[in-house]
């Protein structure tokens, strides 16, 4: 340590007056939201050629829902697919851009770390981390991130089961570092009674009262963000009475759509043209 | 000794007996003790090769009931199983992959050579663990050969039997070939299966050369070079170059056959890849063994052969 103080003493002067200017920085990326990429690209957007075979399904319109997907344990690897389901009612909202440092012979090497929290207000929830050099791009990379981990959120009843779904089904808790995030069901009007991190998930999964308990060092955002949506993802992890009938078994949409899939796509004639 | 007609499951057994199938190994997994009959004096293990052959056609229903037999991934990273593979490929539709399992082409929808099969089958879960590992990552059930000693971790399907000798190898998937075609209803049921056991069977590049050697007479006119440091006549040259051209190799297989099968390090796997090109045409036996001679022979240049070889994977 001693050395490398006095081998880049320049680098760790310079560094610490950055990190302070970044860290202004940050503060103005959290209010900043889904800024930074105005209209333009459009192009690339239309033209989604879909690689997996879940990619394309979704972009012929067999699969309509997210949770044929979930019942399938499908993995997406194409943020396209969530966009063609989700589409118009996925909101996002970047939650901190973290500057971050790795030393080098030459001073510090300073990477942006942007946490973006996408949801429809409707039981879809997802997070997205994504480190690069410039902000915009970790924004960009966060909010795709995002979208591929989009998970259904289960709602329940606090007590008589009037209405809509309103709280979480049960107490459930996640944990992620030091950070151990509680939800307890609330009754109708409560509100979000949570701190103002896991509250904006929350309400991007559609949660409207819950009591929230938080331990563990909830400054790191990072952690805190996480272990939230880890506690949203056991949701539907916990077996309750109405999941004790038997599962009717459906056939995996791959097995269902064999002949569409079969035939071969364009992008496969276009590289028997070139070779 | 049975004296009365046998039934097709009793010589299939005898077949897997006469291969040593059921040897297993000196250590056991204990996920593999239900499927062994008991431990010789020496260490090894006995199968159970009744239970092999229950899993065996349990395997071929699962094969079948793939509508789209492309989407099935037959794999052996292992040489003794490569021509096996291939030939079991040719015979199911199955997609062959003989050699390195590149990683991420289950997982990387970016790599060219990404996959999504749906099933994968493989000759042995520790050789093979790559392919094990991404397939659980991708929802593929597998369906592997297991040795006593096997990690039966990820695998759906695992088939109790010897998977070191080549002969065993080879008569697995012969017969598992065999019941896929028998269920589909290709084969009909009860009738011997016209293709030979030892077309599955994985053979030395020394052995491949000297079968070249018996049947291709024309080596004379290239005046054959006995050695590996010798001169090159101008017809080698042009036939490495044609070596990444695959859908060449066929048209120049009499030709090239006389001259090929003089250096004879070739890696099975470039023979093997050659194989796989000629798998479209219908393969008599003496063609196939034509195709896999010069590649076993050019192969003396053997940077030029390990380079294109790999990437037919």
């Amino acid at each position: 340590m001693a050395e490398r103080g006095g081998g880049d003493r320049g680098g760790f002067g310079r560094g610490f007056g950055r990190g302070r200017g970044d860290r202004g920085r940050g503060d103005r990326g959290r209010g900043r939201g889904r800024g930074g990429r105005r209209g333009g690209r459009r192009d690339e957007e239309e033209k989604w050629v879909p690689v997996t075979k879940l990619g394309r399904l979704v972009k012929e319109g067999k699969i309509t829902s997210l949770e044929q997907i979930y019942l399938h344990s499908l993995p997406v690897k194409e943020h396209q697919i969530i966009d063609t389901l989700l589409g118009g009612r996925l909101k996002d909202e970047v939650m901190k851009i973290m500057p971050v440092q790795k030393q080098t012979r030459a001073g510090q090497r300073t990477r942006f770390k942007a946490f973006v929290v996408v949801g429809d207000t409707d039981g879809h929830v997802g997070l997205g981390v994504k480190c690069a050099k410039e902000v915009a791009t970790a924004i960009r990379g966060a909010i795709i991130l995002a979208k591929l981990s989009v998970i259904p959120v289960r709602r329940g009843y606090w007590g008589n089961k009037i209405g809509k779904p309103h709280t979480v089904p049960c107490k459930i808790t996640g944990k992620c570092g030091s950070v151990t995030v509680r939800m307890v069901p609330a009754p109708r009007g409560a509100g979000i009674v949570a701190a103002r991190v896991p509250k904006k998930v929350l309400q991007f999964a559609g949660i409207e009262d819950v009591f929230t308990s938080s331990r563990g060092s909830t400054k790191t955002l990072g952690n805190f963000v996480k272990a939230t949506f880890e506690c949203l993802m056991k949701t539907y992890g916990f077996l309750t009475p109405d999941f004790w009938t038997e599962t009717r078994f459906n056939k995996s949409p791959f097995q269902e759509y064999t002949d569409l899939l079969s035939k071969p796509t364009k992008a496969i004639l276009i590289e028997n043209t070139e070779s | 000794m049975a004296t009365r007609v046998l039934s097709q499951k009793e010589q299939d057994i005898q077949m897997m007996l006469a291969a040593a199938v059921h040897l297993g190994a000196r250590n056991c997994d204990f996920q593999m003790e239900r499927y062994v009959y008991k431990r010789r004096n020496d260490g090894v293990h006995i199968i159970n090769l009744g239970k092999t052959w229950e899993k065996l056609q349990l395997a071929a229903r699962v094969i079948v009931a793939i509508e789209n037999p492309q989407d099935i991934i037959v794999q052996s990273a292992r040489p003794y199983g490569q021509r096996a593979v291939l030939k079991f490929a040719q015979y199911t539709g199955a997609h062959p992959i003989a050699g390195r399992h590149t990683p991420g082409t289950f997982t990387n929808q970016l790599q060219t050579s990404f996959s999504e099969p749906r099933l994968l089958i493989l000759t042995d879960p520790r050789t093979d663990h790559q392919p094990i590992k991404e397939s659980a990552l991708g929802n593929i059930p597998t369906i592997s050969f297991c040795d006593t000693d096997s990690p039966m971790r990820y695998v759906d399907i695992g088939i109790p039997a010897n998977n070191k000798g080549k002969h065993s190898i080879g008569c697995l998937f012969w017969l598992l070939a065999r019941m896929v075609l028998q269920m589909r209803g290709t084969i009909p049921l009860g009738r011997k299966w016209e293709v030979m056991v030892d077309l599955f069977f994985y053979r030395d590049p020394e052995e491949a050369k000297e079968q070249a050697e018996e049947e291709a007479p024309v080596a004379p006119d290239f005046g054959a070079v006995p050695d590996y440091g010798a001169m090159v006549p101008t017809d080698q040259w042009t036939t490495e170059q044609w070596m990444p051209d695959a859908a060449a190799v066929p048209a120049a297989v009499p030709p090239v056959a006389g001259v090929e099968w003089t250096a004879g390090q070739a890696p099975v796997v470039a023979a093997d890849g050659w194989d796989a090109a000629a798998a479209p045409l219908p393969p008599p036996p003496p063609p196939v063994d034509g195709v896999a001679a010069p590649a076993g022979g050019s192969s003396g240049w053997e940077a030029a052969t390990s380079a294109p070889s790999p990437s037919w994977e």
